[in-house]
């Protein structure tokens, strides 16, 4: 009898639902943030005993605010426990996306529906011409597909025009699972930080190691945090994270509040120091403050900057190694060989997105000829298709379109001409023919093209 | 091909700087390996501020090297350094300056105790810029590396302190503070134009004022040594001859 055997693969069941191991090493276990993009620049996922903090410096909008409820829910959906530090986080988890097929049993499969506005644009590119030899390329991608990841249930695809069921947070509730851990109290004589971090404790002790625990904090260093110094924040951001590694069946994701995220208010540097001690920090730099940037990007919503990496296990992140949205390992090889991509996101009626940033054709001067059309197309078809729904977003989505308008409003202000108004934001169907006329008079702007 | 073998045994303070779009824990965890290897006798003891023993052992074992956290006076002695102290409060009332760091000292003396054979030691202390970032004084860090020195001095160990710079082209006082003590300084830098597949970073050697004359060969930044991360460390090359260069 031969003295090898098969390796049972034992591992394989003792793993959580809404867990996988991490594509680069055995030892590390990844969870989904909900975003199926943004798991692919984390490396596969968010290592579970790893912390993610989220820098959204506009204060118009609430992108740091929307990672987070995609992050409730995907939890929700797994059946992990979730731990929300917020005053208000029953409404936070119930302002939460949901799956579109949960609710209504409509006769078209969720992933159809979801899907809808690629396919939209598919058709829409199929009828222009190509040359032959060009023809047999792969269609270019700007971001992955969630389709991958469908099979099974570790990453949702969520729809922001469906909101969490009522049912689904109380049942979570009544089971145990969604803790809220109130932010501000009066017996508190300091700020809140250490009492929190005791509290995050005993929730890591009290769960069984079995079942991954999510830490969300929607804003940290809002005024419900008190007066935090950047020191505070440091030592919450170093505090969590060593209880994690010392728990290592939870993670944790944390938002800043708008005004703390910019190196204007911790000094400079600031948000290299929070890079340090946190396992992955991104900034998402929304075009907001930027009119310039608006018009110059009519397709996104804003910029993504990856500050650090989660590599809890290994010296090199196995983003580096397995993002393709990133794509410093695209060329293959031992060598690898090609800078990283740059990467901007984009919130759709349905979805959160981030892809990589191109500029265009003729070098970025002018709009992209043909994914603003198709988006608003597809939309527009979607908005007839569907009934109208409630919106689970709704607030953010009109505060975005608010914050746009005003912000023409500034520019046209500042340049003084009768200057054409720029892309419109695609929720506005009815002018979608305007901006392209118009942006092609914008050359003459000496702002934007000054060569 | 870096660092170079006499480095480590040079027995001085070797200050590592880095930014953190190429962070130098390859070059801690390599300083530790090669120590461990190269004399199975030696001793190597690590202030850990950032990183848990974990993370250092899960590293250690991509290259074939098992760590075992033992007790004091054995191979490697780890020290969580923010599970001994704690940062001073400003919402609190000063209390003295200087007791803050004292445990930590207590314990570095006390496992540098002289044993009866001779043996070579390494000290690390992975990060000191976060100790200032959650608040410990300058005077404070400033006293406590000076102390550390002198400490690994009297016991002929190297000593090992790294610092992130997050604002670059500025030295804060703690920083220029180190870079008088220091017989060495490591620069490890991101690349100028960003983040690439082919080449993470770039790290230079200077010779540092208290050490007169450099008794191993020196990498100025002009021609800077490129590195390439791994899981587990780093393969070091010249510039321009990295693989995914035409």
């Amino acid at each position: 009898m031969s003295s090898f055997k098969r390796k049972a693969p034992s591992k394989q069941a003792s793993l959580a639902p809404g867990t996988r191991f991490s594509p680069a090493s055995l030892s590390t276990i990844i969870t989904s943030t909900g975003i199926p993009s943004l798991d692919d620049i984390l490396g596969g996922g968010l290592p579970l005993s790893c912390l993610l903090v989220v820098l959204a410096p506009d204060s118009h909008s609430a992108y740091g605010e929307l990672v987070q409820k995609y992050f409730i829910a995907q939890g929700l959906s797994c059946g992990h426990k979730i731990c929300v530090a917020d005053d208000d986080a029953i409404h936070l988890v119930k302002e939460c996306m949901w799956t579109p097929g949960s609710l209504q049993s409509t006769s078209t499969p969720p992933s159809r529906v979801e899907d809808e506005d690629d396919e939209k644009a598919i058709q829409h590119d199929d009828k222009i011409k190509i040359a032959w030899r060009y023809e047999q390329m792969k269609r270019f991608q700007t971001t992955v597909s969630s389709a991958t990841s469908s099979a099974d249930d570790y990453c949702f695809t969520f729809d922001l025009t469906c909101r969490i069921p009522e049912s689904v947070v109380d049942a979570a509730i009544v089971a145990g699972k969604l803790t809220f851990l109130d932010v501000d109290s009066p017996h508190d004589q300091d700020v809140p930080v250490r009492r929190i971090i005791q509290q995050i404790q005993d929730i890591l002790v009290a769960s069984s190691a079995a079942q991954p625990v999510r830490m969300s904090i929607r804003a940290l260093g809002s005024p419900q945090w008190g007066d935090l110094s950047p020191a505070d924040i440091l030592y919450f951001l170093h505090s969590l994270r060593g209880l994690l590694r010392r728990h290592p069946h939870g993670c944790a994701s944390v938002s800043f509040s708008p005004h703390i995220c910019t190196d204007a208010w911790g000094g400079p540097g600031w948000q290299q120091k929070v890079g340090w001690l946190a396992d992955a920090a991104i900034g998402m730099t929304a075009f907001g403050a930027n009119p310039s940037l608006i018009s110059l990007f009519p397709s996104h919503h804003g910029l993504l900057q990856i500050h650090t990496l989660p590599a809890p296990h290994s010296i090199l992140p196995p983003s580096d190694r397995f993002s393709a949205l990133r794509g410093l390992s695209s060329s293959a090889g031992g060598a690898g060989g090609t800078g990283e991509n740059n990467l901007a996101f984009k919130c759709m009626r349905k979805r959160l997105i981030f892809e990589t940033l191109h500029l265009d054709l003729e070098g970025g001067v002018t709009e992209r000829r043909t994914t603003p059309s198709t988006n608003a197309i597809a939309l527009e078809a979607g908005a007839l298709l569907e009934p109208p729904s409630i919106n689970a977003d709704g607030e953010r989505k009109k505060a975005t379109a608010h914050v746009e308008v005003e912000l023409e409003a500034v520019e046209d202000l500042k340049a003084g001409e009768e200057i054409p108004k720029g892309p419109q934001p695609i929720a506005e169907p009815s002018k979608m023919k305007k901006p392209k006329k118009k942006v092609a008079f914008h050359s003459d702007r000496p702002d934007l093209y000054d060569f | 091909m870096f660092p170079p073998s006499a480095l480590l045994s040079s027995r001085k303070l070797i200050l590592i700087t880095d930014e953190l779009a190429a962070p130098a824990d390859f070059l801690l965890h390599r300083f530790l390996s090669t120590k461990i290897r190269e004399n199975k006798t030696s001793r190597c003891i690590v202030l850990s501020v950032s990183e848990d023993f974990e993370r250092w052992k899960a590293i250690a074992a991509k290259s074939n090297l098992s760590l075992f956290q033992t007790s004091p006076g054995e191979n490697l002695v780890f020290i969580d350094v923010l599970a001994k102290v704690q940062p001073p409060s400003h919402h609190e009332e000063k209390r003295e300056i200087d007791a803050f760091l004292c445990p930590i000292y207590d314990l570095l003396s006390s496992a540098l105790a002289p044993s009866e054979e001779h043996r070579e030691t390494l000290v690390i202390l992975d990060d000191i810029a976060t100790l200032q970032w959650l608040g410990f004084t300058s005077i404070d860090l400033t006293r406590f590396s000076r102390s550390l020195r002198n400490l690994c001095a009297k016991a002929d160990a190297t000593l090992i302190i790294r610092h992130h710079l997050v604002n670059p082209p500025e030295v804060e006082p703690l920083l220029q503070h180190l870079f008088q003590l220091s017989s060495y300084h490591i620069e490890v830098r991101p690349l100028a134009s960003g983040r690439s597949g082919a080449v993470s970073g770039e790290v230079c050697l200077h010779l540092g004022p208290a050490e007169g004359d450099a008794t191993c060969p020196l990498t100025s930044r002009a021609g800077a040594i490129q590195y390439r991360l791994t899981d587990g460390g780093a393969i070091f090359f010249d510039k321009g001859t990295s693989g995914g260069v035409l």
